[in-house]
């Protein structure tokens, strides 16, 4: 069972990186984090050299002293995580789109729920490549971060959490895309809707007025953001893991199940 | 149908986008945010009625079996989010461990935790205040460890003792005991601990300083001003004094401390009497002496065993912390692992003198008297006889003949027990480590603070108090930083880019 799984692994992993949508996405991803962390970098480091020079600061703090909200967490490491956040949102679905959908296209799926390939084995291959293909994501786009954090000594640590978080975030939107693509043979279908499930899920704080406390605090619990802020500050806590893990079980049941309702057509 | 899907899915995209964009629920987006999804359910309705490719019993029976699958692994989800918001195991790994709280907050909440529950004060958490989503992580930590009520609310949620402050202050967390309120400013562990420790405090230790002999300006808040010591004075519960001078002949009946902070010019005899009087009679001082202070204050000193040479400490070892770093500012290791001052400074927590003269605990004025060491230089350091010379960088340096690879003390405490109560003084040979400029600086706060605690009786309140997040400025050059980015942002993308060139020709032959 195991080596069935790793030669079907094998299989989408070349085709994967057969072609050059793969190296565009991991192109544009890496090049968009490390120009945006630059750019955080430098905007710290100019509003430190501003409040620490005489005569500079503007502000109502006294001159030569950094008010305790200009830190690495607030300046660098929360707004970097943001910019990643919506990164990894813009380029999964690229990814996912095809994965399934174009097997049911072009009618490969029929000759692979042939097989004697179990359902699951076929889904656990497909959503294991993707959630390779997206820790190679972030752990290229890591490197620049990593070495001027480790260079500069501002807490290596911290970062480590924050790609966790990253992490944890992009393999569940991966099994959310995935599980869309597995419901539909159209790839644009299953790109908008891998788009908007994440996006719709992101924060409910927008019912807070129509609803009860108890009600928004339910919600609240369901949304991504507020269980992805956390890893961003420096903080790693087993109830995101749980929530993140739980979206990612939920998008590769569904598509086990879509898979097997298209083998039992 | 499909179109009615697409339709819906648009309007509830475009709502939530206008949402986001604005933070605003405008007429817009509750006209999106209602069709779009009420398009989308009757899309699901008019699909589901539509569902064919199950009409045999067999596929009828796998669709009811995915679908249960689908819907167990749902609940089961929701069971664990459930049972998980409830653990709040977590792992902090922020540089400076900025969630953790800190040694002064536990004892705090240990304290706060002996009192009867009526005693007990309360934090009120304003989760739309500004940067309410800054501060949730360190109230969780306070609803973890603190036996305090927690109340996260909106302001205008606010109880009628709490309105009075949202009316003045924009604040994020209010502290409260009955009808006692006090707003935590900005809110920082130290700032919300400060505010629990001012609401619990069982007495108020009166703390007089000296003044009109040259003293330290507590009312500056120029960078060698003492406005901040004063500040943190009062954070700990205390009530701060300025009084004395010249014009007193006695230490008022209600001191609990007495500072005296660098003085410039000689007390008056009467003064230097009424103080060894009131030492003997069980009281407490605490003496900030810089380098250059020729006071009697010394000679008083000296009656009570402590032995203050003149000259000015320095170190090979320059601080890299100040930017006008000389070998006199000495960056400081070594404690007194026994004394209550310094029991909990180990060599991992660090104080910065940036020039001070050495305190030797030489003689016991009396047998039982106790006098120790509290704060040491390192190995490397010695003492330059003339602090001007010294300053200007024309110091004699180390004598080869003089004594080396000896720690000299910086600081010494003594204790005296007499007929009318134990009197116990501080003596640090630094004024400056207190100042604006560096009183918040590494553990200088703690050395200072825990000795007017000690002195206070109130060795309870002795400990570390939580620190502020570090500014840290990124240490490499821009060329440096630029270096790294060109490789790393456009040389490796580069090559990434050219590998899928390689696949799409491959492919494509």
């Amino acid at each position: 069972m195991r080596r069935r799984i790793a030669a079907l692994f094998m299989k989408e992993l070349r085709s994967l990186f057969a072609s050059p949508i793969a190296y565009v996405v991991l192109t544009a991803f890496v090049s968009l984090s490390a120009v945006y962390f630059f750019q955080h970098l430098i905007s710290y480091n100019q509003l430190l050299f501003a409040f620490q020079s005489e005569g500079l600061a503007t502000t109502d703090f006294d001159q030569g002293t950094v008010p305790l909200q200009i830190n690495t967490l607030n300046e660098l490491f929360m707004p970097f995580a943001g910019d990643l956040h919506l990164f990894l949102l813009a380029v999964i679905p690229l990814i996912t789109m095809r994965v399934f959908a174009e097997e049911r296209a072009t009618g490969t799926d029929e000759l692979l729920l042939t097989t004697p390939l179990r359902t699951w084995e076929l889904a656990l291959a497909k959503h294991a490549t993707t959630y390779l293909f997206v820790m190679l994501l972030l752990g290229v786009s890591a490197i620049y971060p990593a070495v001027i954090i480790s260079k500069s000594q501002l807490g290596m640590a911290h970062l480590g959490a924050l790609y966790l978080g990253q992490l944890a975030y992009g393999v569940a939107i991966a099994a959310i895309g995935l599980a869309c693509s597995s419901l539909t043979r159209s790839q644009v279908v299953a790109a908008i809707v891998a788009y908007a499930v994440p996006f719709i899920l992101l924060d409910f704080a927008w019912l807070d007025p129509v609803l009860t406390e108890s009600a928004a605090g339910i919600l609240s619990g369901a949304a991504i953001q507020p269980h992805l802020d956390n890893f961003a500050r420096g903080v790693l806590e087993f109830r995101h893991a749980v929530y993140f893990g739980g979206l990612t079980v939920l998008g590769f049941t569904v598509s086990v199940a879509s898979l097997e309702l298209v083998r039992a057509r | 149908m499909i179109f009615l899907a697409a339709a819906g899915l648009v309007m509830l995209l475009s709502g939530l986008a206008s949402y986001y964009t604005t933070q605003q629920i405008s007429a817009f987006a509750v006209a999106n945010l209602v069709a779009g999804p009420l398009a989308l359910v009757a899309a699901g309705v008019v699909q589901t009625r539509r569902v064919s490719g199950f009409s045999g019993a067999l596929s009828r029976r796998v669709l009811l079996r995915q679908t249960a699958l689908v819907g167990v692994v749902a609940a089961a989800v929701v069971v664990s989010n459930v049972l998980a918001s409830g653990w709040t195991a977590s792992l902090d790994l922020t540089a400076d461990r900025q969630y953790t709280l800190a040694d002064q907050t536990l004892g705090v909440c240990a304290q706060i935790g002996k009192l009867p529950e009526a005693r007990r004060p309360s934090l009120l958490f304003f989760e739309d205040a500004l940067i309410a989503k800054e501060v949730r992580l360190r109230i969780a930590g306070y609803e973890a460890h603190c036996p305090i009520e927690t109340r996260t609310l909106r302001e205008a949620q606010a109880p009628p003792e709490a309105r009075p402050i949202l009316s003045e202050f924009e604040t994020t967390v209010i502290a409260c005991l009955g009808s006692r309120c006090e707003a935590v400013g900005y809110p920082s562990e130290g700032n919300i601990t400060n505010a629990l420790l001012r609401l619990t405090r069982a007495s108020t230790p009166v703390v007089y300083f000296m003044l009109g002999h040259g003293e330290v300006n507590l009312s500056s808040e120029a960078d060698h001003g003492f406005s901040a010591l004063a500040g943190a004075l009062r954070d700990e519960g205390m009530d701060v004094r300025g009084i004395l001078g010249p014009a007193r002949e006695e230490v008022p009946a209600d001191a609990d401390v007495l500072i005296v902070a660098a003085p410039e010019r000689d007390l008056l005899p009467d003064e230097i009497e009424s103080i060894d009087a009131w030492l003997e009679a069980g009281g407490r001082m605490l003496a900030l002496l810089e380098p250059e202070t020729a006071s009697n204050l010394v000679e008083l000193l000296g009656r009570w065993g402590f032995d203050l040479p003149p000259g000015v400490v320095a170190d090979e070892r320059v601080s890299p912390l100040l930017v006008d770093a000389t070998p006199l500012s000495l960056l400081l290791n070594q404690f007194n692992g026994w004394h209550p001052i310094t029991r909990k400074l180990s060599h991992r927590h660090m104080v910065l003198l940036p020039s001070a003269r050495p305190v030797f605990a030489a003689r016991k004025p009396m047998p039982d008297d106790r006098l120790e060491a509290l704060l040491f230089t390192h190995k490397t350091a010695w003492l330059e006889r003339d602090p001007a010379a010294a300053r200007s960088g024309h110091g004699a340096g180390p004598d080869p003949a003089g004594p080396r690879g000896v720690p000299l003390p910086l600081a010494a405490a003594g204790r005296y027990p007499r007929e009318h109560g134990e009197a116990r003084i501080v003596v640090i040979g630094d004024a400056d480590f207190a100042s604006n400029r560096l009183l918040h600086t590494l553990y200088n706060p703690d050395l200072l603070l825990n000795s007017v605690l000690w002195l206070a009786e109130d060795e309870e309140q002795i400990a570390l108090r939580p620190k502020g997040p570090t500014p840290d400025q990124d240490p490499l050059t821009i060329q440096q930083t630029l270096a790294y980015f060109y490789f790393l942002a456009f040389a490796l993308p580069e090559a990434l880019l050219l590998l899928g060139i390689h696949a799409w020709y491959r492919q494509r032959g």
